[in-house]
C-alpha cells in the first residue's frame, strides 16, 4: 500500500499509483483538517496530484526525492 | 489490423492528397502563404499521426519533409519545380510505405531504405547555408509562447547547447488509456527544466474528478529532437515542441534598444531639474516600463512607476539606473507573436467501413423484394370470398411501405454519392508530371468536380480517366514547337468537365491538339485487320473515329512509356460498358479530340423494363430502351444481311431475343398479329429487339451472376422479384 492513512495524516511512501487517488480522494473527503507527508514519495501519478491541488489540504514534507519535490515544490508549499 | 492503424492510413492517403494539391499550387503561386501553411499542416499532421506508431522510415522522411518546407516557409530556400520534384516524390514514397504497412504492417525493406535515402538527401538541401536556415526556422516555428520561467531556465543554462522547450496537454481521458504525464516528463530525455501547470479554479474536492487531466506539463530538453519526438510518439498529438532560440545578443531582438536605453539613461542623469523635470521622468519611466513589457520582464514593469516617483521624491536616481541596466543586461529573445493554432474544421462527418452501406443496400433491396410481393397478396385476397375489404386495406399498406422503401433507398443511395473530384484531384499531378516528362505546355481546366455519382461509379473512372488522359497528353497535345508552327498558342489546353445529364453523369474530355485523323484510322485499321477495305471506305468519317475503340487498335507508331502499351482505347470502352455506360469519340485533323463518356449515376438500383420471351420473364435497363412497338409483320422488311424496320426515316435493324439467346422458338405474335419490338439505343444506332411480350418496368437491385453464368455476357445480373421469380437481366450491349 503506496498510503498509509493515519488519525489525521496519510504519509505516501514510494510509487503512489493511479488507483490510490480514489482512495486519498474519499480519505480527504471524510472529515476536514487532514494533512499529507509526501516525505517517503518518489513518484506521484498526477490524479493524485489533483486530490491534493483540489483539497488543498496541507503537505506537511515535501518528497525527499529532490527531483520529484522540485516538480511539486511550486505548488505544494509545506505548512507545519 | 488494428482500428488507429486503419484510420490512420485512410487519414495518410487523404493528407497525402492535400501535400500533392499543395506542392502544385505552391509551384504556381510561390507566394501564397496560405497554401503554404495549409500544406505545412498537412506535413505536420501526417508525421504526428505516423509517430503514434512504430515506423521510424516514415517519419524520418516527413520530418525532413517538414523540416524543407519549414525552410522555404521561412524564405531561406526558394520553392522551385525541382524541390517540388522532390517533394512529390517523397509524398509518393510515403504513400508506398502506407501501401506497405497496409500489407505487411511495417516499413522496412527496401522501401524504407529510399525513405531513409531521400530524407537524408532532402537533409542536404538544408544543409549548405545550416547558419541562414536555423534562423529564420527558429523565427517562424513557435506557434507557442515560452514562458519566462523556461526563458530564465534556458539563460541559466546558457547558450551552449541547442535547447528545446516542450508543452505536454495530456488529454482530459489520458489516465485511462494508462498515461501518466507526470512520469513521462521525469523520464523525458536532456530534462534541465521543468513544471507542472496547475489551474487554480479546482472544484470543491465533492465535485472533483480526479481522474479527468487538469494538468499540463512543460519542460526544457537539451535531448535532439528525435529523441523527444521518439520519447513522446505515443502522444505526439498532446506535445508540442519548438526550439528554444540561442539567448540572443540585444540588439538582434530591439534592434535600437542599447541606444534606446543609453538615451533614458542620458535624461536621468540630466543635473537640471527644470519644471519640466517630473514630465521628463515620467516620460522616461514610460519608454522603459514597455521596454520591460516587450522583454518580458513584468515584474519589473510594475516596480518601474514606483522607482520613478521615488526619484522624484527622494531626488535618487540609482534605483531606476539600476532598473535601466537590468533591461540592458537582458539577454531576451524576440518576443514570439502568440498565434493560435488555427482549429482543425469542426468534424461532423462519419467514416463508415462501405461494407456496412453495402449492406444496408443490399437489406433495402430485399425490402423492396419483399414489398414488391405485397401485390401478388392484394390479387391473392382479391380472390377469396369478401377479399375486396381485405385487398383494398393491403393495396393501401402496399402504398405506404412503397413510399418509405423507396425514401430508405434514396437515403441510403445519397450515402453512397460521391464528387467525381475524388478522380478529378489526381489530374493536376498526373498532367504536370507528364507534361514534364513529355517536354510540352498543358493548362489542365477541371469543371464540374462538385457533380456527383455512386461510389462504384466514380471510382470505376479512375482508369478509363486516367488512360485517356495520357492518351491526350501523348498523342493529342503537340509540343511548344509543333504548336507555335501550327498557329496555336504553346500552351495546349486540356478540359475534363463533368456534369449531370438527368439521371446519368457526362464526362468530357477535351483537347486541342493535333487531333484525329479519320483518313489514318481507316488505314490503320484495315492495316491491323480489324475491318474490310471496303467497310472502312463506307464508314463516315464520325463513324470511322470510333475504329479506336476495336480491340487490338493502337496509331502510336512507336510504343511509348506512357501509352500505347499493347491496352488501348477498347479496354477504356470495355470499363464504360461494364459501368452501363456509353462512349464516343470526336475529333478532326488539327481541331483536337474529344471523347465523351456518359454514365448512369448510380448501377446499385437499375430500372428495367421486364419482357416476356418463349415463357421466360427476363430485364433490361430502361435507360437504353428508345421505345416499345407493336409492328405488323408486314411492315418488317428483309434485306441482305436480316430484317429491319424503318422508323422516323431512320433503319432499325432487328433481331429476335430467342435467336440472340439461342432459343429455337419463333417470336411469339399477339391477336393481331402484330410482333413486340424493343427499340434500344446503341451509341449514335438504334437497334430493335423482338420479344413475345412487355411487362412493367421495376426499380431492382441487380446482383451479379456466379461461377458458370459469370462468364455469359449477354447478362449483366439476375434479380428477384416480388413473386420470389429469378429474373435474369440482359445486357443489351451483348445482345448483337
Amino acid at each position: 500500500m503506496p498510503i498509509r492513512f493515519l488519525k489525521r495524516k496519510a504519509v505516501c511512501t514510494e510509487g503512489v499509483d493511479v488507483e490510490a487517488a480514489e482512495t486519498l480522494h474519499g480519505w480527504l473527503l471524510e472529515a476536514p483538517g487532514r494533512s499529507v507527508d509526501l516525505a517517503g514519495c518518489t513518484h506521484l501519478h498526477p490524479a493524485n496530484l489533483q486530490v491534493l491541488l483540489a483539497s488543498g489540504a496541507p503537505v506537511t514534507a515535501l518528497p525527499a526525492d529532490a527531483d520529484l519535490a522540485a516538480w511539486l515544490s511550486p505548488l505544494l508549499a509545506p505548512k507545519g | 489490423m488494428s482500428r488507429l492503424l486503419d484510420q490512420f492510413l485512410a487519414e495518410a492517403r487523404e493528407l497525402l492528397q492535400g501535400i500533392a494539391t499543395g506542392l502544385m499550387q505552391l509551384e504556381r503561386a510561390p507566394g501564397d502563404g496560405d497554401a503554404m501553411n495549409a500544406l505545412f499542416r498537412c506535413v505536420h499532421t501526417l508525421k504526428g499521426n505516423s509517430g503514434l506508431f512504430d515506423f521510424p522510415e516514415m517519419m524520418r522522411l516527413l520530418h525532413a519533409a517538414e523540416d524543407l518546407m519549414d525552410a522555404v516557409r521561412g524564405g531561406s530556400l526558394a520553392f522551385t519545380p525541382a524541390l517540388a520534384d522532390r517533394l512529390l516524390g517523397a509524398a509518393d514514397l510515403v504513400s508506398a510505405l502506407c501501401d506497405q504497412v497496409e500489407r505487411g504492417g511495417d516499413t522496412r525493406g527496401p522501401q524504407g531504405e529510399a525513405a531513409v535515402a531521400l530524407a537524408t538527401s532532402l537533409r542536404a538541401l538544408l544543409a549548405p547555408s545550416p547558419e541562414e536556415g536555423t534562423r529564420p526556422l527558429a523565427a517562424v516555428q513557435p506557434a507557442i509562447d515560452l514562458p519566462e520561467a523556461a526563458l530564465a531556465a534556458a539563460r541559466v543554462h546558457g547558450g551552449g547547447e541547442a535547447l528545446h522547450f516542450l508543452r505536454y496537454t495530456p488529454a482530459a481521458d489520458c489516465y485511462f488509456s494508462g498515461d501518466d504525464p507526470l512520469h513521462a516528463v521525469r523520464q523525458a530525455p536532456g530534462r534541465i527544466w521543468g513544471r507542472i501547470v496547475a489551474p487554480t479554479d479546482w472544484p470543491p474536492l465533492a465535485e472533483l474528478d480526479a481522474y479527468a487531466n487538469r494538468l499540463g506539463f512543460e519542460l526544457l530538453s537539451t535531448a535532439p529532437r528525435e529523441a523527444l519526438d521518439r520519447h513522446f510518439r505515443y502522444v505526439a498529438d498532446q506535445v508540442t515542441i519548438v526550439p528554444v532560440p540561442p539567448p540572443a545578443p540585444q540588439a538582434d531582438a530591439v534592434p535600437d534598444l542599447p541606444a534606446l536605453l543609453a538615451t533614458q539613461r542620458a535624461t536621468l542623469l540630466e543635473a537640471d531639474r527644470p519644471d519640466w523635470h517630473p514630465g521628463r521622468v515620467r516620460a522616461v519611466v514610460a519608454v522603459l516600463v514597455n521596454t520591460a513589457r516587450q522583454l518580458g520582464r513584468t515584474a519589473l514593469a510594475e516596480q518601474l512607476p514606483a522607482l520613478g516617483e521615488a526619484f522624484l521624491r527622494d531626488d535618487d536616481v540609482a534605483p531606476l539606473l539600476a532598473a535601466v541596466d537590468a533591461l540592458a543586461a537582458h539577454q531576451a529573445p524576440t518576443p514570439e507573436p502568440a498565434r493560435a493554432e488555427e482549429p482543425a474544421a469542426a468534424r461532423s462527418s462519419l467514416r463508415v467501413d462501405q461494407a456496412r452501406i453495402d449492406r444496408l443496400l443490399n437489406l433495402v433491396g430485399e425490402m423492396a423484394v419483399a414489398r414488391n410481393a405485397l401485390p401478388y397478396l392484394a390479387r391473392h385476397a382479391a380472390r377469396l370470398d369478401g377479399g375486396r375489404e381485405l385487398e383494398r386495406e393491403i393495396k393501401a399498406q402496399h402504398a405506404a411501405i412503397s413510399r418509405i422503401t423507396d425514401e430508405l433507398q434514396a437515403a441510403i443511395m445519397q450515402i453512397r454519392m460521391m464528387p467525381v473530384a475524388l478522380v478529378f484531384e489526381r489530374f493536376p499531378r498526373l498532367v504536370r508530371d507528364l507534361a514534364r516528362k513529355l517536354g510540352k505546355q498543358v493548362d489542365l481546366v477541371l469543371e464540374g468536380e462538385e457533380t456527383e455519382a455512386d461510389k462504384n461509379i466514380v471510382e470505376s473512372l479512375s482508369d478509363p480517366l486516367v488512360h485517356m488522359v495520357r492518351n491526350s497528353l501523348d498523342h493529342g497535345l503537340e509540343t511548344p514547337e509543333e504548336r507555335r508552327a501550327a498557329g496555336k498558342s504553346e500552351t495546349g489546353r486540356l478540359l475534363i468537365r463533368a456534369g449531370q445529364e438527368g439521371d446519368r453523369i457526362r464526362i468530357e474530355i477535351r483537347d486541342d491538339g493535333r487531333g484525329i485523323d479519320p483518313a489514318r484510322i481507316r488505314a490503320r485499321a484495315v492495316e491491323r485487320g480489324l475491318i474490310a477495305a471496303e467497310a472502312a471506305a463506307q464508314l463516315s468519317d464520325r463513324e470511322a473515329v470510333q475504329l479506336v475503340f476495336l480491340p487490338g487498335f493502337s496509331t502510336a507508331a512507336a510504343i511509348s512509356d506512357l501509352s500505347g502499351r499493347g491496352v488501348g482505347m477498347d479496354v477504356v470502352r470495355t470499363a464504360v460498358e461494364r459501368l452501363h455506360g456509353d462512349i464516343a469519340l470526336e475529333g478532326s485533323p488539327g481541331q483536337g479530340t474529344s471523347v465523351r463518356i456518359v454514365l448512369p449515376l448510380s448501377v446499385a438500383v437499375t430500372r428495367v423494363l421486364v419482357i416476356e420471351s418463349d415463357g421466360q420473364r427476363f430485364a433490361l435497363p430502361i435507360d437504353g430502351v428508345v421505345e416499345t412497338l407493336r409492328v405488323p409483320e408486314a411492315d418488317i422488311q428483309g434485306m441482305a444481311n436480316g430484317r429491319v424496320i424503318v422508323r422516323r426515316g431512320r433503319i432499325v435493324p432487328l433481331r429476335a431475343l430467342n435467336a440472340a439467346l439461342g432459343v429455337a422458338a419463333e417470336p411469339r405474335r399477339n391477336s393481331a398479329g402484330e410482333l413486340a419490338i424493343l427499340v434500344l439505343q446503341r451509341g449514335d444506332e438504334q437497334v430493335g429487339l423482338i420479344v413475345d411480350d412487355f411487362r412493367e418496368t421495376l426499380d431492382i437491385i441487380q446482383k451479379p451472376l456466379a461461377g458458370v453464368l459469370a462468364g455469359i455476357d449477354a447478362y449483366s445480373g439476375s434479380t428477384l422479384m416480388g413473386d420470389g421469380g429469378v429474373v435474369m437481366v440482359l445486357n443489351p450491349r451483348r445482345l448483337w
